[in-house]
């Protein structure tokens, strides 16, 4: 588990950086749709920091939740 | 008159409030170094959270986001980015530099160089770099301070008396309280700012737009350039992107981050306070909000400094009552408080530590040691503000020079807690090209493709850093480090 577990945080952690810079974040440069009234490129920095805390909290259940030690 | 004196009332009576936190925080450690540095490496996760997440907010927050968004708009996003991508770094490193500081008793930066390649000289150049690069960091918070109160009371507390006044609250709890003065007072500041800031973002597009959508659709009708990259100011995607990575990743090798790794009571503490710091970044949107919020307002008398803009909103456009300047006020402040609390501490530290340890206070006591960083806490403090009262604005580029350096401490600390084949010769010709280079590219010629100097500096420094370590090992004139 530990080897699947270490590519799939490092792989998480390199799509979130990927995808606030270039050049995943060419895709998202744009205003329309607009969402909860904010720019797409805007909603598209709210989501990913979003998506960074979901998914480190996962990592983090995975290996110091329950009664699992470090 | 009155209504300057309702503003100052308040503000008052929120710095005396953080005083006594501050203070009230004393009784609760002992007087050893460990604890007074490190908070005895027992700080829980709501308590680090505070720490780690009140010193990023600095007065830049208040004063520089909104002025960003409001300058270029879209650009402004390169904020959210780097915060929130800081925790990678944190989830990463974090639990391997506390083991490391346990076992073996580092409380800083210098004491785990100097310990891992066997080399006092190195240790105390890392102290040297990080004292260098902390005072004019804690330079502009005060000045910020100052310019704060100075605008906020329409001059009635003139800038010296404003700077004076926060910095005074600051040294006294550090000096009498030390990290857990710090983490109880972070606690307050930290509520303040967050519902400071949504209140103002929220209000102010409520106000002069009737709403967050309406405010942007506004822009997109005149102005749409804005609202995507590259922004009202043309920064290319290259600038932007090195730009996040460097202040991502590098930012880490700060110390008075850097040694807060070692305060944490274990390693799951750390990552626990990386999983839910993405989420702090959220503290800023409301603060870009009101730059945007700017862009339309002085659309045709555009703002002489794009970093006051928060202030002339609040205070000339939005026609608050002086109670919610006042309570602006004392949010601002405490992101300018909090910041400069925690640099004048691990300055004080880092100078009697690293560089006076092992040189002046050679074999001195325990006590001695605490005695002398309390002091370091005042003297650093006092040479800050001296700073501030000369002249503000050439520390800018101080500051700026100061990260690129401090960021070159990378692949040392990096061989020191991952890779034990890393030779101390290596890492010191890779941080002595790398730092060279980089003040040449800041200073001297333009960086290549208008990229980030940083990236450049750092490419060549790990690209030094292996060269050496190849010939080093061709001609085995190199010792490797002894292991452990």
């Amino acid at each position: 588990m530990t080897k699947t577990y270490h590519l799939l945080t490092g792989l998480h952690f390199a799509l979130c950086t990927l995808a606030m810079i270039w050049p995943g974040a060419l895709i998202a440069n744009r205003i329309e749709p607009t969402v909860l009234g904010l720019p797409f490129l805007f909603f598209w920095y709210i989501l990913w920091m979003l998506a960074l805390f979901v998914g480190m909290w996962v990592a983090y259940v995975i290996r110091h939740g329950g009664s699992r030690h470090d | 008159m009155t209504d300057s004196l309702i503003v100052v009332g308040i503000t008052l009576t929120y710095l005396a409030l953080v005083l006594w936190v501050g203070l009230r925080a004393r009784g609760q450690q002992s007087s050893s170094l460990e604890g007074y540095v490190a908070g005895g490496r027992h700080v829980g996760v709501v308590i680090l959270f505070f720490i780690l997440g009140a010193e990023i907010f600095s007065a830049f927050a208040f004063l520089g986001a909104p002025g960003w968004s409001y300058q270029h708009g879209a650009p402004a996003f390169y904020i959210l980015a780097y915060l929130s991508l800081v925790p990678i770094t944190i989830w990463a490193m974090g639990p391997r530099v506390a083991e490391l500081g346990r076992a073996k008793g580092y409380l800083t930066q210098g004491d785990m160089i100097a310990d891992h390649y066997q080399s006092r000289p190195l240790g105390i150049l890392a102290g040297v770099i990080g004292v260098l690069a902390l005072v004019p960091y804690l330079t502009i918070q005060i000045a910020g301070a100052g310019l704060l109160f100075q605008a906020a009371t329409d001059g009635l507390i003139p800038f010296w008396l404003g700077a004076l006044l926060a910095f005074v609250v600051v040294a006294a709890y550090v000096f009498c309280s030390g990290l857990n003065g710090i983490g109880w007072t972070n606690l307050v500041q930290g509520i303040m700012m967050i519902v400071i800031a949504w209140f103002l973002g929220l209000s102010i597009s409520e106000r002069l737009y009737g709403g967050v959508g309406e405010m942007f659709s506004q822009i997109q009708l005149t102005m749409p350039e804005y609202l995507t990259m590259p922004g009202a100011t043309g920064m290319n995607w290259g600038y932007f992107s090195t730009a996040v990575l460097v202040s991502a990743f590098g930012g880490a090798m700060w110390p008075h981050l850097f040694m807060k790794f070692y305060s944490a009571d274990s390693g799951k503490t750390l990552r626990k306070v990386s999983v839910f710091y993405p989420l702090y970044a959220y503290l800023l949107v409301p603060l870009l909000f009101i730059g945007f919020a700017g862009i339309l307002v002085f659309a045709d008398d555009p703002l002489a400094r794009a970093d006051t803009v928060l202030l002339r909103m609040v205070m000339d456009v939005a026609n608050f009552s002086p109670w919610v300047i006042g309570l602006m006020l004392s949010g601002a402040l405490a992101a300018a408080m909090s910041t400069g609390a925690n640099l004048a501490h691990t300055a004080a530290i880092v100078l009697v530590r690293d560089v006076a340890g092992p040189t002046l206070m050679k074999g001195a006591s325990e006590k001695a040691v605490v005695s002398a960083t309390r002091w370091s806490v005042l003297g650093l403090s006092l040479i800050a503000y001296l700073f501030a009262l000369a002249n503000p604005a050439s520390l800018v580029l101080l500051l700026l020079g100061a990260y690129g350096l401090i960021v070159q401490l990378f692949p040392m600390v990096l061989g020191a807690l991952f890779m034990p084949r890393l030779r101390r010769t290596s890492v010191m010709a890779g941080a002595l090209v790398g730092s060279l280079a980089y003040l040449l590219m800041e200073f001297a010629f333009s960086s290549p493709l208008g990229w980030h100097a940083g990236v450049w500096a750092m490419l060549l420094n790990v690209g030094v850093v292996a060269a050496w370590q190849y010939l080093g090992r061709a001609s085995r004139d190199g010792h490797p480090v002894p292991s452990h």
